[in-house]
């Protein structure tokens, strides 16, 4: 496997959340090549690097970038999700704790860009801990001048996973419920109390400084042609050594979890893998044999890469209970907006405990079904349809454990 | 204006504005649609999902409610996907609904009840042990009750006190399926339109206080009519029911949409004041505080009449009817009597706002201003003839047809009451709207324009 | 009992207050302030909110009940955060759980923390507690003493 630190670069150097440290080991070195180029120029690189979303949903950044408008009487603003909160995942407070320079070199590049003058980080409110140290380099670098002209702002969180959808990230940002927002009919800009406004996920916008440093075509030096690049995969679950590793997108499965991973805990055999974040579906063993860690990859096997965030199970994991698992977490994050979500959730939930009770029959399987149905498609955000496919990725791979447990 | 485009729906073409919302369209050509959270006056919030429609070209079902109207748009409300969809859903909708329409006032009247003959008749699917348990009997005030296990979280009545009475006391808290309407704990719905969330709840969550339990709607008849509370016109509904050896008794009015004087709405004042019209009625004819029967009533009116001739005064009260006002005003004429309708007394400013209440409290104020009768009262009035007029006149006599009982020694003589008539009614900026005969009492008291025949026969 | 911002929070919000294009976004910057002073958010501290966002207090009582991390009744006892999603289900936080229930402390099930690579976890006022055993839970809660 090919060693490679886009992103993690500064993870080992210690006290790299310091100015002093991370200046030496490079920080915003590429803020004096930014004013050389026309923010469209810089939009330009980005599309051509190829680089895309990493909070989950893999959408082309220079695409959205390209959405912000360049004249506009109304600011413009950038904002950085960090609410960093689907299961399996734990990359951001890494980035945010371990080189958060990078990630404000980052906002930096993007603000010019898309002629922003004011970022805010949108951190969950569990990463309190984390976010003081995030805090601490947006002071030091206010001090050093480095910001003020671009102001940042960290804001944070108070529990609540929906959150992470951008809408309702932005709903949360002006002071309300988190809420997902109806989708816009066209493509457009996100919009912050009326303003346009560019909503990127944490690592997004820390890969940013690496392609300006060395352009477009070293970026997609790594990777494959439809994932270019790299994505801090995590493993977590039944692994030797759990932990966040970059890698370049495409490399195998188990390739990464046996060489970061150390392989299976205890010599145990591997079951299955939860790819991306709770929200990913689930593979068997087999599957996780055989397959690249990119987006395309896992969408050929119905199943989503989502945060790179793999939750690793040994072979005396019972499905039906890791499922029960994920089916209260969406029950009790479901923000309750749209019928079927939120009486769905709750409903899943309560089918599957049935089953795991032993009180279940096949009539609750097929209804489960039914019901992950109905959940699909039919709601404001993605929240629901992710919570359908889970369900209907354990049911299609692990079906024998649920009859088994009738 | 935008332009006026075609659409099909279920291949028929029809006209709307572009850009305008579909499901504004399928309400106005009556095409079946299932919706809760959609409400004309509060906008889309698009979070009951049931307006789902097939629109070609779009891979997933749309709902209506956040679908802008597009030349050459294809519309399909009525495939087995999409009725398939509505199924599906309102199963949803109903599995934590407790389903305790027997107990229910809002049943017969309600959108679930409705969409499940139209859509579901499945099976229960879920055992009423499984189902969230909320609060069933909360006093939210303004005679307003909630049933938080009812609710389907629609959020009409939040968005009625955010975005209509600008008042917020209703909210929507907490999350997931554990969500739900609630005051901030300790406070109440106060505002002079609060009882508009009851007819505004699609289901049996919020229901008047005033009016559960009395009657089961499809037993009431509704006439329309406008409600006499003040000189705006507000369109009303008058439910009543005359039961089986019971006389006929109005049960409510309800706000009658009429988009050029009160919308969607009526205040609560308005309301209730059906009441007036079941209570303290003047039953009897009376002369000096003793019963009399019609023969001696109109004998003492004729000879109080001959006694006073060339010195009668008729008093109008400006709720009578515009029909009765003109009959009266002839009558007058042919007696040689002066008519006065005076005005001050239904000038109410502390009653006045600036969304339907008006400081004219008088239904026909607009009727009096056009005729010009004189509003100025003399004081040396020697008989005075008052059609219910709700001053008292110093006079030497008094003959007062009227609605309601009174503290006098003067004739007294019942008449009927708007409910008890038809008639027309001009508000206050001019705008003549007719009023519909509700209720038929048993024992009817005699109409303005009866009185008159039998005074004059 | 009425409710007042201290000076610290009062300056804190000033600055934060020109940081935003509306005020209504210093809403959860609010909670958070009152909740760190007063160890809960009550209904008067909702009705200052509300002031210093220009938003009605139902909005601002609205927000406070949709996040979990804000607490709207006040406790003596010390909150312990144990999550309970899978990573550190698959990793013990069962036990966990289990060891907690010998310590008086409040102990609150919550979903991930995010520290999925370090499960199981709990959070004590704001800082996370990782790579937990039964042993290494009593030990810090007899050191919260």
């Amino acid at each position: 496997m090919r060693e490679v630190a886009i992103v993690s670069r500064k993870f080992a150097v210690e006290n790299s959340h310091t100015l002093s440290v991370a200046q030496a080991h490079g920080a915003y070195k590429t803020l004096e090549k930014l004013h050389t180029l026309a923010p469209l120029e810089i939009i330009e690189i980005i599309k051509e690097s190829g680089l895309r979303g990493k909070g989950g949903g893999g959408a082309p950044a220079g695409a959205k970038w390209a959405l912000m408008p360049q004249e506009s009487e109304r600011p413009s603003f950038v904002v950085i999700n960090c609410d960093e909160s689907e299961p399996g995942t734990f990359k951001d407070r890494q980035i945010i704790t371990k080189d958060p320079h990078l990630l404000i070199e980052g906002i930096l590049i993007t603000c010019y860009a898309v002629k922003a003058k004011h970022a805010y980080v949108y951190i969950r409110g569990e990463y309190a801990q984390y976010q003081d140290v995030l805090q601490g380099a947006v002071d030091e670098a206010y001090v050093a001048g480095i910001l003020g002209e671009v102001d940042v702002t960290l804001h944070r969180g108070a529990g609540a996973y929906i959150c992470g959808e951008k809408s309702a990230l932005l709903e949360s940002l002006e002071g309300k419920r988190g809420h997902p927002r109806l989708k816009p009919k066209q493509p457009e800009p996100e919009w912050y109390f009326g303003n346009p406004t560019l909503v990127n996920n944490v690592e997004t916008i820390a890969s940013v400084p690496f392609i300006m440093e060395h352009g477009a075509a070293a970026y997609r030096a790594y990777g494959t042609e439809k994932s270019p690049g790299t994505l801090l995969f995590a493993m977590s679950g039944h692994v030797e050594k759990p932990g966040v590793y970059e890698a370049e997108f495409g490399v195998s499965m188990m390739d990464y979890i046996n060489h970061y991973g150390g392989g299976m805990k205890n010599g145990k055999k591997l079951k299955a893998v939860i790819p991306g974040g709770a929200s990913t579906g689930v593979m068997t063993a087999a599957e996780a044999d055989n397959v690249q860690l990119d987006y395309e990859s896992l969408r050929s096997m119905g199943l989503s890469l989502g945060t790179g965030g793999m939750i690793v199970m040994d072979e005396d994991t019972c499905m039906v209970s890791v499922l029960k698992n994920l089916l209260e977490f969406y029950h009790e994050e479901s923000c309750g907006q749209c019928t079927p979500c939120r009486e769905g959730t709750g409903w899943v939930d309560k089918l599957v405990g049935k089953i795991l009770d032993k009180r279940g029959s096949s009539e609750d399987i097929d209804k489960l079904l039914e019901v992950a149905e109905t959940m699909n498609g039919k709601t404001i955000c993605v929240f629901a349809p992710a919570v359908s496919a889970v369900i209907v990725s354990f049911l299609s791979r692990f079906r024998d454990e649920f009859e088994a447990a009738l | 204006m935008s332009e006026m485009i075609e659409i099909i729906v279920d291949d028929k073409t029809y006209r709307a504005e572009e850009g305008s919302l579909l499901i504004d369209l399928l309400i106005r050509e009556e095409i079946k649609v299932p919706y809760f959270c959609y409400h004309e006056s509060l906008g889309a919030d698009g979070n009951c999902r049931m307006c789902m429609v097939e629109i070609a070209g779009q891979k997933r079902p749309q709902i209506a409610c956040d679908t802008l109207v597009k030349s050459g748009m294809e519309v399909n409300s009525k495939s087995t996907k999409i009725e398939k969809v509505h199924t599906d859903i309102l199963e949803l909708e109903l599995i934590n609904h407790p389903v305790d329409c027997p107990t229910c006032d809002q049943a017969g009247e309600c959108s679930l009840q409705d969409l499940y003959m139209d859509y579901g008749l499945h099976d229960a699917k879920v055992t009423i042990v499984d189902k969230v348990k909320h609060d069933k009997k909360v006093d939210l005030g303004s005679n307003v009750m909630l049933d938080q296990e009812r609710c389907v979280l629609c959020a009409r009545c939040t968005r009625f006190t955010d975005k209509i009475t600008h008042t917020h006391e209703l909210g929507i808290i907490g999350r997931g399926d554990e969500a739900k309407v609630s005051t901030m704990p300790g406070r109440k719905l106060d505002n002079p339109y609060a009882m508009n969330v009851v007819d505004l709840c699609p289901v049996g969550a919020l229901t008047s206080k005033d009016f559960r339990f009395h009657q089961r709607v499809w037993f009431l008849q509704s006439a329309e009519s406008i409600c006499h509370g003040c000189a705006k016109g507000c369109n009303i509904y008058i439910d009543h029911n005359k039961m089986k050896y019971q006389d006929d008794v109005i049960y409510r009015f309800r706000p009658r949409r009429n988009d050029a004087v009160n919308g969607f709405y009526i205040c609560d004042e308005g309301r209730l004041s059906y009441k007036e019209l079941e209570t303290n009625r003047l039953e009897s004819m009376l002369y000096d505080g003793v019963v009399v029967d019609e023969h001696e009533a109109i004998a003492q009116y004729k000879s109080l009449l001959t006694q006073y001739q060339g010195r009668v005064s008729v008093v109008i009260d400006a709720n009578l009817y515009s029909e009765e006002i003109e009959a009266i005003v002839a009558y007058a004429e042919r007696i040689g009597a002066k008519v006065f309708a005076p005005l001050e007394c239904y000038n109410d400013p502390s009653f006045a706002d600036d969304m339907l209440k008006s400081a004219q409290r008088a239904a026909n104020y607009g009727a009096i201003v056009k005729m010009g009768l004189e509003t100025n009262m003399p004081s040396d009035a020697g008989l005075i003839i008052n059609f219910n007029h709700p001053t008292h006149f110093n006079a030497e006599a008094e003959i007062h047809f009227s609605t309601h009982k009174q503290e006098s020694n003067a004739l007294l003589l019942p008449m009927a009451a708007f409910s008890e008539n038809s008639g027309s009614l001009i508000n206050e900026v001019g705008l003549e709207q007719w009023c519909e005969k509700a209720v038929e009492k048993n024992s009817p008291a005699p109409t303005v324009l009866s009185w008159l025949e039998k005074v004059e026969g | 009992m009425s409710f007042c911002f201290n000076d610290a929070n009062v300056a804190k919000i000033e600055a934060l207050k020109k940081r935003y294009p509306s005020a209504q976004a210093l809403s959860l910057p609010c909670l958070w302030m009152v909740q760190y002073q007063e160890g809960y958010i009550s209904l008067d501290a909702i009705d200052v909110i509300a002031e210093v966002t220009d938003t009605p207090a139902m909005e601002i009582y609205r927000v406070a009940t949709f996040y979990t991390m804000f607490h709207l009744e006040p406790t003596t006892q010390k909150r312990v955060l144990v999550c309970k999603t899978l990573s550190c289900k698959l990793c013990g936080s069962d036990a966990v759980l289990e060891q907690l229930k010998k310590h008086d402390v409040l102990v609150e099930h919550v979903e991930c923390l995010g520290s999925c690579g370090t499960a199981p976890v709990m959070q004590i006022d704001d800082v996370n507690y990782e790579n937990l055993t039964p042993t290494k839970v009593d030990a810090i809660v007899e050191g919260l003493r």
